[in-house]
């Protein structure tokens, strides 16, 4: 199955962003759009940054077909994620900071503005055995059904949005309120304004 | 369910009966409140193929778990009837102050079923439940007139909702007027008020609080909610500066305001009647319903005449739709489109088709043309009164175009007119259009939001791939919002992930985003349902042929058609309907509906 040029496009685009600003490697992370009730996926080995029209997959969104075959290894988890949230597209990717993060915190508060008015904080889960579709694809969605993102402890960020470029928006600004926290830690100095502090997102 | 009265006013005005019914926690759970409940009581109730003006046909009033309390824009209610204009399951939504003084008032809704023998109003008066009154001497009054009178009455505290003159002839695109200048707008539901003989409903006193499980997460909630639409450009400026109407512009500019009953998509002169120009020469202040921090409403002066608006719909289809750009005509129209109880954006359609078939020869009425702005106020009258012409464009554009032997001039879906953007300019708001269970409608899933506005994300408003699964998801959080009930332009700023955590802070119930779609899928499966049974099917769900079949030749959405067939073999199979578009036995037994 060829997709349309203008869905292969926004692929393009979003792949080579994830990998050029260092939030997936070569061959990792993978992407994927609901679309007409079933799921257009990356291929497996397929490399973000370099993607061609075949690396695209169409496959179901519930049972096992030839395009099971050939997608992503983590489709179980993205199948998951569009059977239980309102997701229109899936981005998991490995980004370092949230997942720096992710190994000495158990959220991640957003202390920058922009992160805390729009993200207020990052969700962390740990699963078993992170790498691998089946108990992220338990984990991931139960958080995704009130959060936009959610880090795998040790492991990476997956995202769901409305559309490609709104899930990578929220890869990337989870990423950059990360970075941010991360940079602050390191001064070990208090800060001068807490964002965090100035409302009480315990129970959102 | 806390949030909730559980208590229904039951009204069968043939037998003058009143009664409290009671509503399960079964029945709020499933449905919520709003327009859900209305739906679920309403298809529960109703026999197959009852005629809307009939007294067997049943008008639901309902408020929702936000109703009173201190969430932003929760004044607003529905209304779910049977609809003389589509002949469908009709539900409509309006704001104000009558729904929280209902609630108030110990009722979540009010059902109403049967006719009065002679004209009568109801009147909900505080914690002594309601009582069916005389309304002889209100009768032909229009509704300005009737709030004024009702006040002298039953005292100043009143919130009133009532039908002018159309209501009355059961003029087919006549509205119910909320306290005179909000509205049950669409599909006629004021010829079913007036079809049986009931004026008004009046409300007053009461003394209910809405009970919340959590106040203090409420509150915590509700101030992030209020900072959220402070932030958001929409919701903190566009709308509270320039109303609904700061949309003309946008939309001339995109190519896809309709010029002349959607024959251009774009004309300079829509200036003249844009929310700019409503700022600059007729607005007096801004209006707001009950706890709305947005206040989109606009108190105007035009001429020697004042009034409310125009909104956005309004101005366009009593202007640019009709070739009218003079501000002042235009508002006064919609003035008298208020006080006589018609849709403003039905008779924009209706007169639209009308030119449109004078234009073509076919329709001999020399002063019906384009641009002609000297007759519209006497053809509102015309419409009220069903005087001369005035007949036939109260019977809507459908019916209009179809005696004059050219139906693909009406520019209407089931029966109900189009709004203000023309459905080429963005692909799957045009499928919206053609899906809803309601008609022409733009707010049942309103992708415009996405495709237009970027609100809360900007989608490409031409590419059709995954615009059905989309469009069907908004569609049920739509019907879920419409549950709750919220208004529609707190949705810029908010959205379900909000609304879950307000409804789990009032009811203590764990409520996600899914759990409340859901609810939303069975709403719409269920008025599918109901459409299907009176069939109103597959063939019901298209567009007017010349947005299938001719472009627009200017403006930034020419050269465009929709493509509409494979979107919707696409949103059939998303919402696990068959190829006719029908729900799915499994389907149907996943979301738990029943329903013969
Ligand atoms: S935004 Fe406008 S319509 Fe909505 S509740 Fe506020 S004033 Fe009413």
């Amino acid at each position: 199955m060829v997709v349309d040029k203008s869905i292969f496009d926004i692929f393009d685009m979003v792949g080579k962003h994830l990998v050029r600003q260092g939030l997936n490697t070569s061959h990792s992370g993978n992407i994927s759009i609901r679309s007409g009730g079933k799921i257009i996926i990356k291929r497996r080995t397929g490399m973000l940054g370099n993607l061609k029209p075949e690396d695209l997959v169409e496959t179901s969104l519930e049972e096992e077909d030839s395009g099971s075959l050939i997608a992503s290894t983590e489709l179980g988890v993205h199948r998951a994620i569009y059977l239980q949230t309102d997701a229109m597209a899936v981005i998991h990717a490995h980004v370092p900071y949230c997942v720096a993060l992710s190994l000495i915190e158990d959220e991640i508060t957003c202390i920058d503005a922009e992160g805390f008015a729009l993200y207020k904080k990052i969700p962390i889960i740990d699963v078993e055995i992170p790498a691998g579709a089946y108990y992220t694809s338990i984990e991931v969605p139960k958080v995704l059904k009130n959060y936009p993102f959610v880090v795998v402890r040790g492991h990476g960020i997956f995202a769901k949005g409305m559309t490609l470029e709104d899930a990578l928006q929220y890869v990337t600004g989870a990423e950059q309120s990360a970075h941010i926290r991360y940079l602050t830690l390191l001064t070990e100095k208090p800060l001068k304004r807490d964002f965090s502090k100035e409302k009480d997102f315990s129970s959102w | 369910m806390k949030g909730m009265n559980n208590s229904l006013l039951e009204i069968n005005l043939s037998k003058q009966e009143v009664n409290d019914l009671p509503l399960s926690d079964e029945i709020l759970n499933d449905y919520i409140g709003g327009r859900g409940l209305g739906v679920k009581l309403f298809t529960d109730r109703i026999a197959p193929q009852v005629d809307a003006l009939s007294p067997e046909n049943v008008m639901i009033f309902t408020t929702g778990p936000f109703g009173g309390t201190s969430i932003p824009t929760n004044g607003r209610f529905s209304l779910v009837t049977k609809s003389p204009l589509t002949h469908g399951i009709f539900y409509s939504n309006s704001g104000g102050f009558f729904a929280p003084v209902m609630k108030k008032c110990g009722f979540d809704g009010i059902l109403i079923e049967g006719t009065l023998k002679q004209p009568g109003y109801i009147l909900i008066n505080g914690d002594e439940g309601a009582t069916i009154k005389d309304a002889s001497s209100i009768w032909g009054l229009d509704t300005e007139q009737t709030l004024r009178k009702l006040k002298e009455v039953e005292g100043d505290k009143i919130h009133v909702l009532s039908i002018g003159p159309a209501g009355e002839n059961l003029v087919k695109i006549a509205a119910i007027m909320n306290d005179a200048d909000r509205a049950f707008g669409r599909g006629g539901v004021g010829a079913v008020m007036g079809s049986k003989k009931l004026k008004a409903i009046v409300v007053k006193g009461g003394s209910k609080k809405t009970e919340v499980n959590d106040p203090e997460l409420l509150k915590k909630f509700v101030k992030v909610a209020m900072d959220k639409i402070k932030v958001v450009p929409i919701t903190r400026i566009s709308l509270p500066k320039m109303g609904t109407a700061a949309l003309v512009n946008v939309i001339n500019t995109l190519g896809m305001l309709p010029i002349n009953n959607f024959q251009k998509g774009y004309d300079e002169r829509a200036a003249q009647v844009s929310g700019e120009a409503i700022e600059k020469q007729i607005l007096q202040k801004d209006e707001g319903c009950f706890a709305c921090p947005i206040r989109c409403g606009r108190m105007t002066k035009a001429g020697d005449m004042e009034g409310k608006g125009p909104e956005y719909e309004s101005v366009w289809a009593l202007g640019p739709n009709l070739g009218i750009y003079d501000l002042i005509t235009v508002t006064q129209a919609n003035y008298l489109c208020n006080k006589l109880g018609i849709d403003t954006i039905s008779c924009g359609g209706s007169i639209a088709c009308g030119m449109e078939l004078q234009e073509k020869g076919l329709l001999k009425d020399n002063d019906l043309k384009f641009g002609n702005a000297a007759i519209l106020k006497e053809l509102v009258k015309k419409i009220a009164e069903k005087e001369g012409i005035g007949a036939e464009l109260s019977e809507g554009s459908a019916y209009l175009a179809k005696k004059y032997g050219t139906p693909d001039s009406a520019i209407h879906v089931k029966g109900l007119e189009l709004p203000a953007y023309d459905p080429r300019g963005a692909v799957g708001h045009a499928l919206g259009y053609a899906t809803s269970t309601r008609g022409g409608c733009h707010l049942t899933g309103y992708l415009a939001s996405l495709e237009i506005f970027a609100a809360p994300k900007k989608i490409d408003r031409f590419t059709i791939a995954g615009k059905p699964d989309l469009l069907a998801l908004k569609q049920n959080q739509k019907a879920t919002e419409d549950s709750l009930v919220i208004c529609a332009f707190a949705g810029w700023a908010l959205g379900l992930d909000y609304y879950a955590r307000l409804l789990r802070a009032i009811t203590g119930i764990e409520y996600d985003v899914m759990e409340l779609t859901k609810i939303g899928e069975r709403i719409y499966t269920l008025e599918r349902l109901f459409n299907l049974r009176e069939g109103i099917g597959k063939e019901a769900d298209t567009l007017p042929p010349r947005f299938l079949n001719e472009p627009l030749k200017e403006g930034f959405s020419k050269d465009n058609v929709v493509p509409l067939q494979k979107m919707l073999d696409q949103y059939y199979y998303v919402r696990g309907w068959d190829e006719n578009g029908v729900p799915k036995p499994d389907k149907i037994k996943q979301l738990g509906i029943e329903f013969s």
